[in-house]
């Protein structure tokens, strides 16, 4: 099994759920309704979660600790999409990143359950109910919000189309999709954007919101690079203010 | 002592201690009252713990429509430990007897049979059987209202347990969990960092007092 | 999160008089016999106001009690105290939900009870009126002001109101978390590295003060205090539950090495009571009336979220459902 390709899809997909589940985060205690508020923290708790799990991976197969690796890297060694590190904005803003975010994750899990690389597999069989809560949310809200009052259509198609190249950015291609294919590692990114595509344009559909032509849109890659925004750097400084008081200590 | 509040004092107009504050930009001003809003509806919420106990109701959650009932409810009534299924309906659609007590059973003041026209549908019962505790979903009947539904189940539950209060429910106003759903609940067990078990560190104090000594 | 305080203060009369004695009889007996009154129940108007007031500050509580912690979520220290502080915080959330349906089953809205608590019409426990400086100031927060609220929850849940009661189990069963995992966090911070026990240590100075505060200055005996004792509305003394709190988490702070800012601070082993420098009233006082360090940002986080959420609020109110207040 090659490795480097395999360490790659676990960083990025990792570097992911933790930056996008530390955002989600920052909404809790500030939600637009009580219930939500709690639902909202239970996905920003799964996703950390989730990360979590994928760096334990990581770890088994050499790389450092799962808290020094998320805690103690710099920007331009994380792996995310530019996507999940932008700031929440308005709830609109967060919604739809959370939907156009979790529908692609839930097929990324979905595919990997038939992963030849059986740690993966295993953990997306697991997180699989997770996923679903998480999409049943985000479908819902999109539905109802998109086709609700002016000013709540309004808002999120302006979401929607800030969003959206940013979001083609969860796709951009690694150096090893062809080895991640060939060992049945993962189908691969063109092969999830199809899908997420199609899934994307039939709830957007059942709303008012009016889809923007994917193709002409340039998306937001360098994330699975290291190239990020300036939003980053400082999310992580924040995020490691006080592990970083002591490294080595036991908090 | 002196007053300690001096410990706390914070220079006028800082950026606030929680970043996420800072980011809300919070607007310079007077504090004005929120603009009142419509509250959304009401929903009961019922939880099933564990595949083969009964359904039991545990709260309300406040919602636009039924749908985000549930979101709402999974998340508020089934965050910790075991579940295996949720359902909600809104408040407006349970139909409640009177309430008695001392061993009266709210069935005897059921009348027995009332005359009914009209299509024949499910109606779910849920049973209070002892003051200060929740109702307990306890099956169903088909009926042609709730109020006959009531008389058909007293037959059933005249001579039994005292019941103190009934709630009927026609099964068409109710949200239930689909089968597939049910993965929703699947990894609770491991969310280990809810729960009080996670955090023993009685060796840590033992190993720091011999130490000191 | 609650503490006693201020909850009880402002009411003239009783009213009393103008109840139906028989149905007054029958309600208080019904509390003696140790039965739960129900929505359903008839009640005197002074225990439906006086029950509002208390779920309804406690609820304020919960959710103004979310933001001292909240400070720390997006920053606290590895996997493991970042999915706890996450949790913990929506629990206090969760909390305020859960005690807001027990209030409304009385017949005052949410809705209403969160403009009142916007507007300052309604109070919240003082005690999140102070900042949290550090990290040692959440882990203080999550340990011993849960506990403190622990203390207060549990005797409560012993009252005579039925939803009240039911809330308060369930939010006492998920406090147990919060106190092992402030327990632990505490505990962390004193058996670490001199940085981390100096941290630790400020925090307790910092926050002794407050804490004292918590459970509110010693009740005076009147008529009404009597009463709201009798229909088990108030369970114990303010007195009596900071002296069960210092009896529980005093000598669990002191195994730890730690100090506390109070020189008199000792169990009098011959009345089993601790004795301490009396706390500072006029700081209480002027603090709950709106002059603390936080009391401003509380207010307007809390107005900014609504403000902010006001948009989706409306966006999702459809003339399909219709508020009620809730059954039990």
């Amino acid at each position: 099994m090659n490795e480097q390709a395999l360490k790659e899809l676990l960083y990025k997909m990792a570097d992911d759920q933790l930056i996008l589940g530390h955002r989600n985060s920052e909404w809790t205690g500030f939600g637009p309704l009580l219930e939500e508020d709690i639902a909202f923290s239970s996905m920003a708790q799964d996703k950390v979660g989730q990360s979590q799990a994928l760096y334990t991976i990581l770890h088994e197969l050499g790389e450092g600790e799962p808290d020094t690796v998320a805690f103690m890297r710099n920007a331009d060694q994380f792996h995310n999409c530019q996507l999940v590190e932008l700031p929440n904005g308005e709830y609109d803003f967060s919604l739809i990143r959370h939907f156009l975010f979790d529908t692609a994750e839930a097929i990324r899990f979905e595919m990997l359950s038939n992963s030849s690389y059986a740690p993966l597999a295993q953990l997306a069989k697991k997180i699989k109910g997770e996923l679903r809560y998480h999409t049943m949310h985000a479908n819902i809200w999109i539905k109802q919000l998109g086709a609700a009052t002016e000013e709540s259509i309004g808002k999120l198609q302006q979401s929607l189309e800030t969003a959206l190249p940013y979001a083609l950015g969860i796709f951009e291609p690694s150096p090893y999709e062809q080895e991640l294919i060939s060992e049945g590692i993962f189908e691969g990114e063109v092969a999830l954007q199809d899908v997420w595509l199609k899934k994307v344009e039939e709830v957007i559909g059942q709303t008012k919101l009016t889809m923007p032509d994917v193709a002409s849109l340039t998306p937001a890659f360098g994330g699975r690079v290291g190239k990020h925004s300036s939003h980053l750097q400082p999310l992580l400084d924040e995020m490691s203010e006080v592990f970083k008081i002591d490294p080595g200590a036991d908090w | 002592m002196a007053s300690l509040g001096c410990h706390f004092l914070l220079p006028l107009m800082m950026k606030s201690l929680d970043p996420r504050v800072t980011r809300l930009n919070i607007p310079e001003g007077e504090l004005v009252p929120k603009v009142p809003l419509d509250q959304f509806g009401t929903f009961e919420v019922f939880v099933q713990i564990k595949e083969g106990k009964g359904y039991r109701h545990e709260g309300i959650v406040h919602a636009p429509n039924i749908d985000m009932a549930f979101l709402f409810a999974k998340e508020q009534f089934s965050r910790r430990m075991m579940c295996s299924g949720i359902f909600v309906a809104e408040t407006r659609n349970v139909y409640v007897t009177a309430f008695t007590e001392d061993k009266d059973n709210v069935y005897s003041h059921i009348v027995d049979n009332i005359p009914e026209d009209g299509e024949e549908e499910t109606y779910e019962f849920f049973h209070l059987n002892k003051r200060g505790k929740q109702h307990s979903h306890i099956g169903s009947v088909p009926a042609k209202s709730h109020q006959h539904a009531l008389t058909l189940a007293k037959s059933e539950f005249i001579n039994g347990d005292p019941v103190y209060n009934v709630w009927v429910i026609k099964t068409s106003d109710i949200l239930f969990t689909n089968e597939e759903d049910k993965i929703m609940w699947d990894t609770l067990p491991d969310k280990k960092f809810r729960d009080a078990s996670d955090y023993r560190a009685s060796d840590k104090i033992k190993e720091f007092k011999e130490r000191q000594q | 999160m609650y503490g006693g305080g201020n909850t009880f203060e402002g009411i003239k009369s009783t009213g009393l008089e103008t109840e139906d004695p028989v149905k007054l009889a029958e309600f208080e007996a019904r509390i003696e016999r140790g039965e739960k009154i129900e929505p359903h129940d008839w009640m005197p108007q002074l225990y439906r106001k006086q029950l509002i007031r208390m779920i309804e500050q406690h609820a304020h509580s919960e959710i103004i009690g979310a933001l001292p912690e909240g400070t720390w979520i997006t920053r606290a220290p590895g996997f493991k105290r970042k999915l706890a502080l996450m949790a913990k915080v929506q629990d206090e959330v969760g909390h305020a939900q859960l005690l807001y349906g027990a209030a409304e089953t009385l017949g005052k809205p949410r809705e209403q009870m969160l403009d009142d608590l916007i507007s300052g019409k309604s109070k919240y426990s003082n005690i999140f009126n102070y900042p949290a400086f550090t990290w040692a100031d959440s882990c203080f927060i999550s340990w011993l002001v849960d506990a403190g609220a622990i203390v207060n929850q549990l005797a409560n849940a012993r009252g005579s109101y039925g939803p009240y009661c039911r809330a308060l189990e369930r939010i006492c069963a998920e406090e147990s978390f919060h106190l092992k995992y402030g327990h632990h966090c505490v505990i962390h911070l004193a058996t670490g590295s001199q940085v981390q026990r100096d941290m630790m240590q400020a925090a307790f100075n910092r926050w002794w003060p407050p804490m004292m505060h918590f459970f509110g200055p010693s009740d005076k005996a009147s008529v009404h205090s009597e009463i709201l004792m009798r229909w088990k509305v108030k369970m114990s003394s303010n007195d009596d539950q900071r002296n069960q709190f210092l009896d529980m988490y005093v000598p669990k702070i002191w195994e730890l090495g730690f100090t506390l800012p109070d020189p008199n601070l000792r169990k009098n082993t011959e009345t089993d009571k601790w004795e301490y420098t009396e706390p500072d009233w006029e700081e209480f006082k002027r603090v709950i009336n709106g002059d603390g360090p936080c009391n401003a940002e509380r207010l307007a986080v809390r107005r900014t979220a609504e403000e902010r959420g006001r948009w989706v609020r409306k966006a999702l109110l459809a003339p399909k459902t219709e508020y009620v207040a809730p059954l039990a």
